[in-house]
């Protein structure tokens, strides 16, 4: 009986780990810094984070599937210049622009998902090699020049503030997050993309189109990442081709951390956005305690590698 | 001579068993999936530790064993899902643990150590072979020459004809013969009770982690050994079932693709039918072809009449084919999900409104095949990797029912699945064929294929070799099909 009972606890804390984590890290820069538990603060947390959780949302698609996608930062990077090229620019309408960055990236997310699927290698090496087309595509799009002077409509889809207070770009990930998490876990689509990350071949013999299952995944989080870079450029104002690289990483960590199965197959969204601002909350708060760059990676790393220490050891007990 | 006792008091695994095993001989240890068969030969290797209990080994006693303590005593496994570094040749992974003199690795050397090794087994394979290419059965070898190398006292071999052809398996209780000639001790687990009386001295039997009984093998009977293992008597292996009669479901003709050629049969309604052969006969292809998972090349293929083009599972299913795979844990079902997610799994147009997900549907559904397959579960929200065998085989089975096929292909279905919840299966599928489901069934299981098939057909390498009915069933008639050879008159 104490035995299940230790089971249990054991169980709850691994799927709490991330929560638990979260609100520890806000106690602990609460008490070192006057100046992190403020109004003013924790909007800013929340704005900043705003396109990274959309983005690992898109991450976590692709890695349920059975994928992993290395180029989602250059993606951003061409959708983010292209469009913040045309609209300083060109007289190119706000809707019109914000609708090309996402079908730019859905393209370039179904691209991927071709090639692996023609190429039959893993999506790995497939995204190693387009992250380095897209690059190239980004710095022939924008000469290496940076682009300001958006429109104020573009600009109020970052920063803007719907009833004077709340900020738009947070309603939209909430909105895009909430679907994409209803899609994941409540409808059959999601079912089949869980099912061709777990076991492809069993998916395949069950009567799932595990390839077509695998092509989508990737072109719906390309519609994601694209989402992710029109936040990211309307709230910077504007763009060149380092905007949005390396975000696919701390995409990655945010899924690792909270126990996203490399392999695929396994997943949960909450605990993904919970990660996020894990990360968010962590990198903000060691500004605030005023630790330096350098010390910060470390403690970074430290964090992570002590969280997948728990909550192996929980999944195990 | 040599002992090796163990206890666990107090532990369900593994309850107060002591066992001893002599030198130089076979001692096969039996009983049902979990009843603590691996528990016991892990303890024995160093995987685990025992919570109490000693090891006797040549009059010394340990608490416990680390596996290089085990290894460095002479004690070898082979275990049923062989551990091998599968991108290396023969040589290297033969002589993998053996220290050498210096840095370098005399290559040639070592090839021809390993070719005289291999000669021993009757084995005349390039020891550059690199391990991927082996059939199971070669790589079996390759373990037990490994544990020549090392000079092992007492070979553990877990299972080993699970996944071999007949005439492998004459070559394996051979090369058994000649360990134990050796002066070699071989601890011998199996499914396969017929085979313990061709090579065991001495049988211990193991039942819910309790040990119940060592017996010489000529003293005792399958029966009996049946009777200890699950703790009471079977009164028939293979249940009763009515004869069919109903209208043809599913016709070959002169079917070809996926390795097969010239196949013709005809499956009706209410029918097991059979198919036999060795491994790498062409009966799982035959039966992807059969399913859509390959393609057909030439023939035809008719189902109700109406002749078939599958591109894939998908169209096999809409015609009323469902598959039960051979290997469950990576066709089968997936593993890491709950019973009724993988139920649901094949089902996912029926069960959702729109995309939506119908979480009602879904749980009646599961309810609904968990009562009628008598799938043992205290929830249907469990893993499947936490039921045994024959639980996980009734979730695939379950799986395929749910997309309501006529034709049922079942692919090895009492793999790994111990004696009690085999006769489980067996009345499943007669159930199913009762109902009016045409059955294809390929074993490799001689009695199962005799005690369930109406009709079975032979192949051997790709061809169609034989046909036969019930009335002519013949163990060495269909042996001989099956290696292509005509049967005498």
């Amino acid at each position: 009986m104490e035995n299940t009972n230790k089971k249990r606890i054991g169980k709850l804390l691994s799927e709490l780990s991330m929560p638990i984590l979260l609100v520890a890290l806000i106690i602990f820069f609460s008490i070192m810094s006057s100046n992190f538990l403020t109004a003013y603060n924790l909007t800013n947390i929340l704005v900043q984070n705003v396109h990274v959780a959309v983005c690992s949302t898109a991450v976590m698609i692709i890695m349920i599937s059975g994928g992993c996608d290395l180029s989602i930062g250059y993606q951003m990077s061409v959708a983010a210049v292209l469009v913040c090229k045309l609209l300083s620019t060109t007289q190119i309408p706000v809707a019109l622009a914000v609708i090309l960055a996402i079908v730019i990236c859905s393209a370039l997310g179904c691209f991927n998902g071709i090639m692996a699927l023609k190429l039959k290698s893993h999506t790995m090496i497939v995204t190693l090699g387009t992250m380095a087309i897209f690059q190239g595509i980004s710095y022939l799009i924008s000469e290496s020049k940076t682009y300001h002077n958006m429109p104020k409509a573009f600009m109020f889809i970052g920063q803007g503030k719907l009833f004077g207070a709340v900020p738009l770009n947070v309603i939209i990930m909430i909105i895009v997050v909430v679907a994409a998490g209803f899609v994941m876990s409540k409808t059959s689509i999601g079912r089949k993309v869980y099912a061709a990350g777990d076991n492809p071949e069993a998916g395949r013999l069950a009567g799932l189109n595990v390839s077509r299952i695998k092509v989508l995944s990737f072109t719906v989080a390309g519609v994601l990442v694209g989402i992710s870079a029109v936040l990211l450029a309307s709230r910077a104002g504007s763009a060149d081709s380092s905007t949005g690289t390396g975000i696919e990483f701390t995409g990655i960590t945010a899924c690792v951390l909270s126990g996203v199965a490399l392999k695929g197959g396994e997943g949960t969204l909450w605990k993904v956005i919970v990660a996020v601002f894990v990360l968010g909350v962590l990198s903000n708060g060691m500004q605030l305690i005023n630790l330096g760059t350098y010390p910060q990676y470390i403690a970074k790393g430290v964090i992570m590698l002590v969280s997948l220490y728990l909550s192996n050891r929980n999944a195990e007990a | 001579m040599r002992n090796i006792t163990k206890e666990y008091p107090g532990v369900k695994a593994l309850n107060d068993v002591s066992i001893s095993f002599e030198k130089g001989e076979v001692h096969a240890l039996v009983g049902e999936n979990g009843a603590g068969k691996s528990t016991f030969i892990k303890s024995i290797t160093g995987a685990i530790r025992p919570t109490s209990g000693t090891i006797v080994f040549e009059g010394k006693e340990y608490p416990h064993l680390e596996p290089n303590q085990a290894i460095e005593l002479g004690i070898a496994a082979v275990y049923q899902e062989l551990v091998q570094f599968e991108a290396m040749s023969i040589a290297d992974n033969i002589f993998m643990s053996e220290k050498s003199a210096g840095v370098m690795l005399n290559d040639k050397e070592r090839c021809k150590r390993a070719a005289e090794l291999l000669k021993i087994f009757d084995c005349d394979l390039d020891p550059r072979t690199l391990i991927r290419d082996l059939s199971i059965a070669n790589r079996q070898i390759i373990e037990l020459a490994k544990a020549t190398v090392k000079k092992a006292k007492v070979v553990i071999m877990d299972e080993p004809t699970a996944a071999i052809t007949v005439a492998e398996q004459e070559k394996l209780y051979k090369l058994v013969h000649k360990l134990k000639e050796d002066g070699v001790t071989v601890i011998y687990i199996s499914h396969r009770l017929e085979e313990l009386f061709e090579i065991c001295d001495r049988v211990s039997i193991l039942r819910d982690g309790q040990y119940v009984k060592t017996v010489g093998i000529e003293e005792t009977s399958k029966n009996e050994l049946i009777a200890y293992m699950v703790g009471r008597e079977l009164t028939s292996t293979y249940p009763e079932k009515k004869p069919c009669t109903g209208e043809v479901l599913l016709e070959a003709e002169d079917l070809s693709g996926n390795g097969v050629e010239h196949i013709s049969f005809k499956l009706h309604r209410g029918e097991i039918l059979g198919f036999a052969g060795l491994v790498g006969a062409g009966r799982t292809e035959l039966m992807h072809v059969i399913y859509g998972a390959a393609k057909k090349t030439a023939g035809s293929l008719r189902i109700r009449g109406e002749e078939q083009r599958f591109a894939s599972p998908n169209d096999g299913m809409k015609a009323g084919v469902g598959l039960i795979p051979e290997d469950r844990k990576f066709q089968g079902c997936f593993i890491d999900k709950a019973i009724d997610w993988n139920i649901a799994i094949s089902d996912l147009s029926e069960l959702s409104d729109g995309i939506v997900m119908n979480s009602r549907k879904e749980d009646a559904l599961a309810e609904e095949y968990k009562k009628k397959l008598r799938i043992k579960t205290p929830n249907l929200k469990q893993k499947v990797s936490g039921l045994s065998g024959g639980n996980q085989q009734k979730v695939v089975i379950a799986k395929s029912l749910a997309a309501n096929p006529d034709i049922l292909i079942f692919d090895e279905p009492t793999r790994g699945i111990d004696v009690g919840a085999r006769h489980e299966i067996y009345v499943l599928m007669n159930e199913l064929a009762e109902q009016g489901k045409g059955i294809l069934m390929v074993s490799s299981d001689m009695e199962e294929l005799l005690g369930m098939s109406e009709r079975i057909i032979v192949l051997h390498e790709g061809k169609q070799t034989g046909e036969l009915t019930r009335s002519e069933f013949d163990q060495k008639k269909i042996l001989s099909y099956a290696s292509g050879l005509t049967p005498e008159a």
